[in-house]
């Protein structure tokens, strides 16, 4: 049994037949083909998959496709506007925040919902912010020292 | 795992120790059982949802009842298997006093999981079995003698 | 030092496509026509199959086939094989019991596969794979390192008495226990070195597909090494010729050793797509990564050290029980023993070591190399050691390291455990250590901290390893069954631009940017105009993989090697186009030259010429220069089999602060300071070494993989449990280098992938002990979780 969900999805509107089980992560990766978004757990611990749903970061293997319904989605495939990189993006590659990459999605979009509701965060509020973000390479170090860049740089 | 509770049900001990033995009262008394048929008077098999933490499975396996000593005590186990969730057995050892008519029914609870029930639920494992186990002899009780659960609390 | 080229702060190339969501990993790799596999694991530690029934599955929506052991020894597969045999102490060969790639009548570990569900989706073969109907009949299990080798415990496997492995000694044992004889002080220690999980964020995957018109195969999977993967699974496991083999590892998103491994599901996989006609995709979930990824560590040792009246070592003695889980992993025994017992020197003059271990078998998860792989359980059991001495005699843990360094002169200095260091200046190593992280200022901040009602503790440790394992030769003499060599292939093309095929392979060390920065270096060409190619043994010659820190040491020393011979046979080719003697070219900043002219032509123009070869020698008529007459083409390649390991090493001082009330420790200060050799681009190497130290503190504080001891369930086996270092558990990492170049390669560089790892845990719990020390507190088992420490201040506590 399926049924049609449709959402717009990095500005574009698109509709897809899914089985009630199925996870955003899913819709996005297996049908939508947007390999960006990855998946890291099966617990929803470790934050390889955020994406923005209404403007706001979030798990997307928290949610069903079918909860998508009419929302607004943002992937990592969408913030580069054409070539130019999004601050966040540039600020990750200028300051060594990867390592792999397979974490830093993820990592680029939840550190850009912090970047909006907090304009300069401290070193502690980047961590807090990123407890639900886990990262096996950089050691975080360098991944806090990109958030801050990037958050001044959207900031500017 | 240390899993204990006392009920006082207001029921002669013959009474209570007939529902121990009646498959339909232990079908509607075990937490989350789809189905449980008598093979024998010592052997039943059953189906039953359960849920430990974030994984839920059905679990279809063997109930048996050993160590028969009526109308005191017997063990009640069960052993089920529930699919990639994995597998989950248990039991418990209930006895019953005669106290003035009314019977004091006392049990101590075990239980065991293995496979992704385990994997992922294993910090839950005891909270669950301990209210399943409580979940069960409080609708037995109630089953038994209703009204008699209230104010009641497991030990 | 131009600003690409060796030393300089190049961002990396790489970081274009995972920052815009366009890597390719491959869980992103998809082929038409692809199924998915799921497989059916045991959820018993130890079990009799007794009987599957697959039919009800067979007969599920989208199943395609369901294949068990059965048919795995019906088709002739072979089991898993293993590349480093261990001889015991009495002459016999290690164990080695079968591991078949599906298990068959007998499960050992939770998690062990028992069937392979095959459908057309995901979900259908997931599904499907709840229908499968395994009967076992449980055995008891044995989980315990400790307890394995007692008498009446479960048997693992039948040849194996007391489930030993093997019985391995190494040293001068008479020497050792001489050296014991004469000491003034003996200092004793027992440790335990916990299981850990690996854990890289991206699941292991592959996906495979066979052509029947011609026999090939291919298989994209997450490695560290493809050509690895293609010679064993093609040789021992799926009987598929080399030539018709072709593995690919693309993006690889984090490894950490766990992906060196040729695993079951990979062949599987394989095997499927043969006997199915369609390509068969598998991807891990984390719950079967934590199930079936190879662990690393659990260790159990005892350690004694022997001092004189000075301080001075005199002697080690070590005895280590080395858990292997249920089966061999493919380098399993070489963990426990050369990567190990081989660096229980330290940075030290200890002139007698005698090492034991005994590797055994227990109903878990194999164990196998991970970050450090030995080195890291050496490192532990002798900084720890080395500050309960200091405790015992009264000397400053600083003192007693500084008393007992090999001294700068020394070098090569040959240590009692087999290896000849190069080189180091371990004095100045510790100087930098002590003045970045202010040591002198800590009484100060301890004070400021005991004010806040916090304990504060500063803690040493003075690591080295041992990287870019060599000689292949000594190494097969040890027991090796593999080489140990890198392969590189400089090919310019006929306009002048650049590729590089090397048989290492990034899993996030940034090898695209620093191998191109070495190639525009040597051969002075732009470094934009440079690409590398790894990862695929249809495209890249031969390799070894990257693994122990080796892919710059040994693969770079191959791009060197290789860019030699560029220059070699490009000297031939200017020659002629400058009507000069080869002997009179001279090579530099990309151009050819003739000496003590203006004459020159650019390596671009030599490669043009070399491609179209319009102006080339011809025929002159003398047989011997005909004979010799140039070829065409610039493309050489080189193999490089290092003479001697390379030993970075470094000084490593953490600081913690413990709340006496809760038992929680956190991380205040971490300095980490590396000698890596030469550095090619010190933002890589910072980053590396962050990462490392971090996943040290994460040994020393919050990682242990547990068992239940009597059912053998896995009981951190999720990221609820399993407690991985986040952002908010660890600080800023000071890190800063001395450079003591190598001499053993072209590069003058060292291995720089697990010195954070293996230097930290021990600095983190050293400092614990330290903050402790009011209580009396004098050992600590790893992680030092808040529970371990408050209660070790409970016990130690004398009674108000």
């Amino acid at each position: 049994m399926t049924s049609t969900v449709s959402l717009t999805v990095n500005g574009k509107a698109v509709s897809a037949e899914v089985e009630p089980r199925t996870l955003l992560v899913q819709l996005l990766r297996e049908i939508l083909g947007l390999t960006g978004t990855h998946v890291g757990c099966d617990t929803s611990q470790c934050g390889a998959c955020v994406v923005h749903v209404n403007g706001t970061s979030l798990k997307s293997c928290t949610m069903l496709a079918v909860q998508a319904e009419g929302a607004d989605v943002t992937t990592i495939e969408g913030l580069a506007d054409g070539d130019t990189l999004h601050p966040m993006q540039q600020a990750f590659h200028e300051n060594h925040g990867l390592q792999c990459g397979f974490c830093t999605p993820g990592m680029i979009m939840s550190a850009i919902d912090l970047a909006k509701r907090n304009p300069d965060p401290s070193e502690k509020e980047i961590r807090e912010w990123l407890e639900g973000n886990l990262c096996r390479c950089t050691g975080y170090h360098n991944i806090v020292k990109s958030i801050k860049a990037g958050a001044q740089a959207m900031n500017a | 795992m240390e899993i204990k509770g006392e009920y006082r049900i207001p029921a002669p001990r013959e009474t209570v120790w007939q529902a121990l033995n009646d498959a339909d009262v232990l079908r509607e008394c075990i937490p989350g059982c789809e189905s449980l048929e008598k093979v024998s008077d010592t052997e039943l098999t059953a189906t039953v949802k359960a849920k430990v933490g974030p994984v839920s499975a059905k679990f279809s396996g063997a109930v048996t009842l050993e160590d028969l000593n009526p109308p005191e005590s017997y063990r009640i186990a069960g052993e089920g298997k529930g699919g990639v969730a994995g597998f989950a057995k248990g039991g418990a050892v209930v006895h019953l006093a005669d106290d003035g008519g009314e019977t004091i029914l006392t049990y101590e609870a075990d239980a065991k999981v293995g496979g992704k029930i385990a994997q992922i639920g294993s910090r839950l494992i005891q909270g669950t079995a301990r209210k399943l186990a409580d979940q069960f002899f409080r609708n037995f009780a109630e089953k038994v003698a209703p009204g008699s659960t209230q104010g009641e609390n497991a030990a | 030092m131009s600003e690409t080229g060796i030393g300089a702060t190049v961002l990396r190339r790489e970081d274009r496509r995972f920052i815009s969501g366009r890597g390719n990993y491959v869980d992103d790799v998809n082929r038409p026509g692809q199924v998915y596999a799921h497989f059916v694991r045991s959820p018993h530690a130890h079990a009799d199959v007794k009987s599957i029934d697959t039919t009800a599955a067979a007969a599920a929506d989208g199943v395609v086939a369901v294949l068990t052991g059965a048919d795995v020894a019906a088709d002739g597969l072979g089991g898993l094989p293993v590349g480093w045999g261990i001889t015991s102490q009495d002459g016999s060969p290690m164990i080695e019991p079968p591991w078949p790639i599906i298990a068959q009548d007998r499960v050992r570990y939770v998690g062990e596969a028992v069937a392979v569900v095959i459908a057309a989706t995901r979900n259908q073969a997931k599904d499907a794979a709840e229908l499968v109907a395994v009967d076992y009949n449980p055995l008891p299990a044995i989980i315990s390192t400790q307890d394995s080798i007692k008498d009446g415990v479960p048997q693992v496997w039948d040849d194996a008495k007391h489930n030993i492995c093997f019985d391995w000694g190494f040293g001068d044992a008479d020497a050792t226990n001489d050296a014991f004889a004469k000491a003034s002080h003996v200092t004793t220690v027992d440790l335990v070195n916990q299981r850990l999980i690996p854990n890289a964020i991206e699941p292991r995957s592959s996906v495979a597909d066979f052509d029947s018109s011609t026999g090939e195969m291919t298989l994209w999977c997450t490695s560290q090494g493809p050509h690895a993967v293609r010679l064993l699974l093609g040789a021992f496991v799926l009987q598929q010729p080399e030539h018709k083999f072709r593995v690919v590892s693309p993006d690889v998103g984090g490894g950490f050793g766990s992906k060196i491994y040729p695993y079951a599901e990979y062949a599987t996989c394989c095997w499927a797509a043969r006997r199915l006609g369609v390509p068969v995709k598998w991807t891990a979930e984390r719950s079967e990564s934590f199930l079936t990824d190879a662990h690393g560590r659990d260790h159990i040792t005892k350690a004694e050290l022997a001092l004189d009246g000075d301080g001075r070592f005199l002697g080690l003695r070590v005895s280590t029980i080395a858990n292997m889980g249920a089966y061999l992993s493919a380098f399993a025994p070489l963990i426990p023993t050369y990567l190990y017992a081989t660096l229980f020197a330290g940075q030290y003059t200890t002139p007698a070591i005698f090492a034991e271990v005994k590797a055994v078998f227990t109903n878990t998860t194999p164990v196998d190399a991970y970050r450090g792989a030995g080195r890291p359980e050496a490192t532990f059991m002798l900084e720890r050691l080395i500050d309960a001495a200091a405790k015992e005699v009264g000397v400053d843990p600083v003192d007693i390291r500084r008393r007992n360094f090999i001294a700068p002169e020394a070098f090569p200095y040959q240590t009692p455990v087999a290896l000849l260091y190069d080189s180091g200046n371990y004095g100045a190593a510790l100087d930098k250590a002590l003045e970045l992280s202010d040591y002198a200022g800590f009484e100060a901040r301890r004070k400021a901290s005991e004010a806040a009602g916090k304990l504060r503790g500063i803690g040493i440790s003075t690591p080295i390893e041992a990287t870019g394992a060599a000689p292949s030769a000594i190494a097969g003499q040890l027991g090796a069954r593999a080489g140990l060599y890198e392969s590189a292939e400089i090919r310019f093309n006929a306009t002048g631009n650049v590729t590089v095929f090397s048989g290492s392979h990034s899993h996030g060390q940034g090898h695209a940017t620093s191998f191109a920065q070495v190639v525009s270096d040597k051969l002075g060409v732009p470094y934009e105009n440079i690409e590398i190619v790894e990862g695929d043994t249809g495209r890249v010659q031969m390799g070894m993989g990257t693994f122990g820190s080796r892919s710059l040491s040994v693969g770079g020393s191959a791009i060197v090697k290789a860019s030699e011979k560029i220059i070699e046979k490009g000297k031939k080719i200017a020659a002629h186009l400058l009507e000069a003697s080869v002997d009179d070219i001279e090579f530099s900043g990309g151009n050819f030259a003739v000496k003590g002219t203006d004459k020159s032509v650019n390596i671009a123009e030599v490669a043009f010429t070399a491609y179209v070869p319009h102006n080339y020698p011809h025929f002159t008529g003398d047989p011997e220069a005909d004979k010799n007459a140039l070829e065409p083409g610039l493309d050489e390649q080189a193999f490089f089999d290092p003479l001697n390991f390379n030993f970075p090493y470094g000084a490593y001082v953490c600081e913690v602060e413990v709340d006496p009330d809760t038992g929680v420790t956190e991380v205040a200060r971490f300095t980490a300071i590396d000698d890596v050799g030469n550095v090619i681009n010190p933002m890589i190497v910072h980053g590396q070494i962050q990462g490392g130290v971090v996943q040290g503190i994460g040994q020393a504080l919050l990682e242990n993989g547990v068992y239940d001891q009597g059912s053998g369930q896995l009981l951190s086996g999720s990221y609820m449990d399993y407690t991985m270092p986040r952002a908010d558990n660890v600080p800023n990492i000071d890190s800063d280098l001395t450079i003591t170049p190598c001499p053993m390669n072209p590069l003058g560089v060292k291995g720089c992938g697990e010195m954070g790892t293996i230097g930290s845990p021990p600095a983190v719990i050293n400092a614990i002990i330290d903050a402790l020390s009011g209580y009396g507190v004098r050992h600590l088992d790893m992680p030092a979780t808040p529970q371990r420490v408050w209660s070790a201040i409970r016990e130690a506590r004398p009674a108000a």
